[in-house]
């Protein structure tokens, strides 16, 4: 559930107390509208707060965790574990990783890496919330989430398809899975990892931790899973390009 | 009420039919085209005043109704042919167009001429009853031409249901998705106005807002479908998706 507009109003008073309405969506770069709209249903959407927090150089994650809904997330966060942090690395950059690790021939450095190789990019990815909670799944952590949350499990799944989760979603999900809370708000692209509090280099340093054998079999089942959906992708399209040759 | 849908009918019909002109002149998808004509051309004989008109100018026997049944049969025919293929639906396809689609056809047509040289036999000489509504005079008997009339076109509308049903269920754009509902709800429409031309005169209200309702949908659902791919951006495809899926 989004924050309580009340709420919000209280800690928009102590964070800006001379900032008007105005000046607080000039600074954070939300419409207006946006704001009126969500005050007036009395809902404020996480990432309004996390936007003015932001624009006001405070710590979003200090922030959200004021709220009652995110109490979870006051105090020393638990950091993400190796797994999540390598599947908040992107498909593309994982190839890249396989391709770095092969010998010279193949265009690579060997096993030592090297500095040439790009930087990670940063999350969130393309497939960055499926990857999350494929990661952080023992097989069950759905039903889990359905049953605690009562949501039904083919809405989340197509929130999981449609690379979106609520962060009311996340932390459910986190909270079930027994991980970090940080780890689900850094897939959806709601915090940054700086943000979440994660060490610059957690992510490259997990993806070196990993053997050639794993790197090569997640890697594979990202491609796999990219295969799928560009393949779904071009068969709807085919079908689509058929209505129209036909009836458009 | 009954003016109302069948004049609003006749503007749809006519608007889609215009709208497609500029596609038509340049040779594309002239089926629709065609479609759409035979459409307007139902929706203008099914016009109470207009169809007294031409019914005048044929002799004033009714042979009118028989001649807009032929009509009807032959838009579903073609709409059938064209949203199967449209929606890749080989047994739909084929069970329109092979043998039993030509069986279903034939016997349509062989009911229809039954029923309107049987029903016209009967009619007094004071006037045959007035087309589409039921019948004035003979209750008995010009129900069961209407239902005639409607017996093939339901048969394909229930050949069409699966596949439309598939397509609204399916990832297709949204657009796509709405035409094929629309489409949809008229092959269901058109369905039950078999059952409907049955049903008692009192019912009256029900059996012209299904049977319009049938048109409508199939019409507004092409237009859907026609809409849906001229808004479409070339765009989108998967290799573009490839080169993004870094972002």
């Amino acid at each position: 559930m989004p924050l309580p507009a009340k709420a919000f109003q209280h800690w928009l008073h102590v964070v800006a107390p001379s900032a008007s309405t105005a000046d607080i969506c000039r600074l954070s770069g939300i419409k207006r509208t946006t704001l009126a709209q969500q005050l007036v249903r009395g809902k404020v959407a996480e990432s309004t707060l996390v936007s003015i927090s932001r624009a006001l150089k405070r710590s979003p994650l200090a922030d959200l965790a004021a709220f009652e809904s995110y109490a979870d997330l006051a105090g020393r966060p638990q950091p993400p574990t190796p797994a999540e942090l390598v599947s908040q690395i992107a498909t593309m950059d994982l190839l890249r990783a396989v391709i770095s690790r092969s010998a010279p021939a193949y265009g690579g450095y060997g096993d030592d890496g090297s500095a040439l190789t790009p930087a990670l990019g940063a999350a969130p990815h393309a497939t960055s919330v499926r990857n999350w909670v494929d990661a952080i799944d023992d097989g069950e952590l759905r039903h889990r989430v359905s049953d605690a949350t009562g949501v039904a499990p083919q809405n989340y799944s197509a929130q999981l398809t449609a690379n979106r989760l609520s962060p009311e979603l996340a932390v459910a999900t986190a909270r079930a899975a027994g991980v970090g809370f940080t780890g689900g708000l850094v897939a959806t692209g709601l915090l940054t990892e700086a943000e979440a509090g994660w060490p610059p280099e957690a992510k490259q340093a997990a993806l070196d931790a990993l053997s050639d054998g794993e790197l090569t079999v997640l890697a594979g089942e990202r491609l796999q899973a990219l295969g799928k959906t560009l393949r779904r992708q071009e068969h709807e399209q085919e079908q689509t390009k058929k209505i129209w040759e036909n009836l458009g | 009420m009954m003016a109302t849908l069948e004049w609003m009918t006749l503007v749809v019909c006519c608007v889609a039919l215009f709208l497609r002109v500029p596609d038509a002149v340049r040779g594309r998808n002239r089926t629709v085209f065609g479609i759409l004509f035979l459409g307007s051309l139902c929706s203008v004989l099914a016009v109470s005043e207009l169809y007294e008109v031409i019914d005048g100018a044929l002799g004033g026997w009714d042979l009118t109704s028989l001649i807009l049944r032929y009509l009807v049969f032959a838009t579903v025919l073609l709409v059938g042919l064209r949203v199967t293929s449209g929606l890749a639906a080989a047994r739909a396809h084929q069970l329109i167009s092979g043998g039993i689609g030509r069986w279903a056809l034939g016997l349509g047509c062989l009911a229809v001429t039954v029923a309107f040289f049987l029903t016209g036999s009967s009619w007094p000489p004071a006037g045959p009853p007035a087309q589409g509504a039921g019948g004035a005079g003979d209750a008995d008997l010009s129900p069961w031409f209407t239902a005639a009339g409607r017996t093939y076109p339901a048969f394909v509308s229930l050949v069409l249901a699966a596949p439309l049903l598939a397509a609204v269920r399916s990832r297709l754009p949204r657009l796509v998705r709405a035409g094929a509902l629309l489409v949809l709800l008229g092959a269901v429409c058109a369905a039950l106005s078999l059952p409907a031309a049955l049903t008692p005169p009192s019912w009256a209200g029900a059996q012209h807002f299904v049977n319009y309702a049938a048109a409508l949908g199939y019409v507004v659902g092409l237009v859907v479908f026609w809409f849906s791919g001229l808004i479409a951006s070339p765009s989108g495809n998967a290799r573009a998706r490839l080169r993004r899926n870094r972002n």
